[in-house]
């Protein structure tokens, strides 16, 4: 199968840069899967998993959160906050994140603390979910 | 006299000794955090440069493109997001960057826009404290350990407001280390979108899920979160340069200082010994 360069870029770092064969990516619409010589295309990402098919046909899945991606003929290119890869997702810390954000949710009183504390939720769930697939 | 002048001269080099000690420690301290600043202040552009290209391409290739944070807005608030150090004992480096500020200030407040601030650096919200301006938040040492995740909650804190249509101007002013050796206090505009290209003409033949008014728009709090992760590790390796600079001339300053004092004792030291020369000489001579 012909692969393609794939960039996934956080303000923290590059995360992953390399060929892929396929990338299976959550946008706001829905799950989109991408090979070689897609069409140019751009869409949001919310939290969400994503799945990668490197050259020898292996596959690997990160959680990213939040962000957008970008397909152009020259590159491929996904721009998340954070990124993770499933087995690099520490299970502990992700649950009790979650139980903050619920904990946090609870007691929002503003409009906004609500809003943020269902952001931190989302994640935290994204991140347990991603770990799980793994499996 | 001489042998307390000797003793007053030796107990100033020793306190300035213990100062260049400490003025010394301060240097390198800060220049081992300048290179792991330096190192996350280029790691984050590769992410931004990407993200305004995006954006920049959605502005100038989808059709009858419009979205609310591209107009400036005739009502709101300016807001101004000043960062600077959570120290002092850098120079210049604080005191540059109020200035820019506070003539900004002036200005908006003279065209009748009313200004909001949101801090970032103790040094930042000490100064603004006195200011009088309504303060939208204070983000005191988070220089060294800011994620993206703060900046992002700072980001939906800004675009929720503005939103809500309580702003229509986002400024940042922070100070951008442009080599180890200057750092420039900047302004940057943000909300309005700047500089981003229009040609209408152009079909664009990007597919844009689900329009290129939601992406665009739902990439603003990321693009806010870029501007502000960006420009606080920005400023503060250029607060840690502008420190280890300051602290090198102060080493400098008192090595200079312990030179002259050090050529001061040995003249009091030698006054000395040929003072007592001199007595024992014209003792001996008495007594022929």
């Amino acid at each position: 199968m012909s692969t393609f360069p794939l960039q996934i870029i956080t303000p923290e770092k590059v995360f992953f840069e390399g060929n892929v064969q396929r990338v299976i990516i959550r946008t706001t619409e829905g799950d989109v899967g991408i090979l070689a010589k897609h069409e140019k295309y751009v869409a949001a990402v919310p939290a969400g998993p994503l799945r990668i098919t490197l050259e020898d046909g292996s596959e690997r899945i990160a959680a990213v959160s939040g962000g957008a991606v970008k397909v152009s003929p020259e590159q491929t290119a996904v721009l998340a906050n954070a990124a993770e890869w499933a087995e690099d997702i520490d299970v502990d810390w992700a649950k009790r994140s979650e139980a903050d954000a619920l904990r946090r949710k609870e007691n929002s009183k503003t409009e906004q603390e609500l809003e943020r504390a269902e952001a931190k939720l989302r994640r935290a769930v994204n991140r347990l979910r991603v770990s799980s697939m793994n499996k | 006299m001489a042998a307390s002048n000797m003793k007053a001269i030796k107990r100033r080099i020793k306190s300035v000794e213990s100062t260049m000690q400490i003025t010394k420690a301060m240097e390198l301290v800060s220049s081992s955090k300048l290179r792991k600043a330096k190192e996350r202040a280029d790691q984050a552009v590769p992410f931004f440069n990407l993200l305004y290209q995006t954006m920049s391409e959605i502005a100038s290739e989808a059709v009858g493109f419009h979205s609310a944070y591209t107009e400036l807005r005739e009502t709101g608030a300016a807001l101004l997001v000043v960062m600077a150090g959570d120290r002092g004992l850098a120079g210049g480096f604080n005191i540059n960057v109020f200035r820019r500020a506070d003539a900004r200030i002036k200005e908006l407040e003279a065209q009748g826009r009313e200004v909001i601030l949101m801090t970032v650096g103790k040094k930042a919200s000490e100064h603004f404290a006195k200011s009088g301006n309504r303060i939208l938040g204070t983000f005191d040492n988070i220089g060294e350990t800011v994620t993206t995740y703060t900046a992002l909650a700072m980001a939906q804190h800004i675009t929720g407001l503005f939103d809500q249509g309580h702003l229509a101007l986002v400024e940042v002013f922070f100070t951008n280390m442009v080599s180890p050796l200057t750092q420039e206090a900047r302004q940057m505009q943000v909300i309005p979108v700047p500089n981003l290209e229009r040609n209408p003409g152009v079909q664009s033949l990007t597919n844009y899920e689900p329009s290129p008014e939601a992406v665009f728009d739902s990439l603003i709090p990321q693009y806010l979160a870029g501007v502000l992760y960006c420009t606080i590790v920005d400023t503060y390796a250029s607060e840690q340069a502008a420190r280890r600079m300051a602290m090198e001339n102060a080493t400098d300053n008192a090595q200079e200082m312990i030179d002259d004092l050090s050529l001061k004792y040995n003249r009091a030291r030698q006054a000395s010994i040929t003072q007592e020369l001199t007595e024992i000489v014209s003792g001996a001579n008495a007594q022929e």
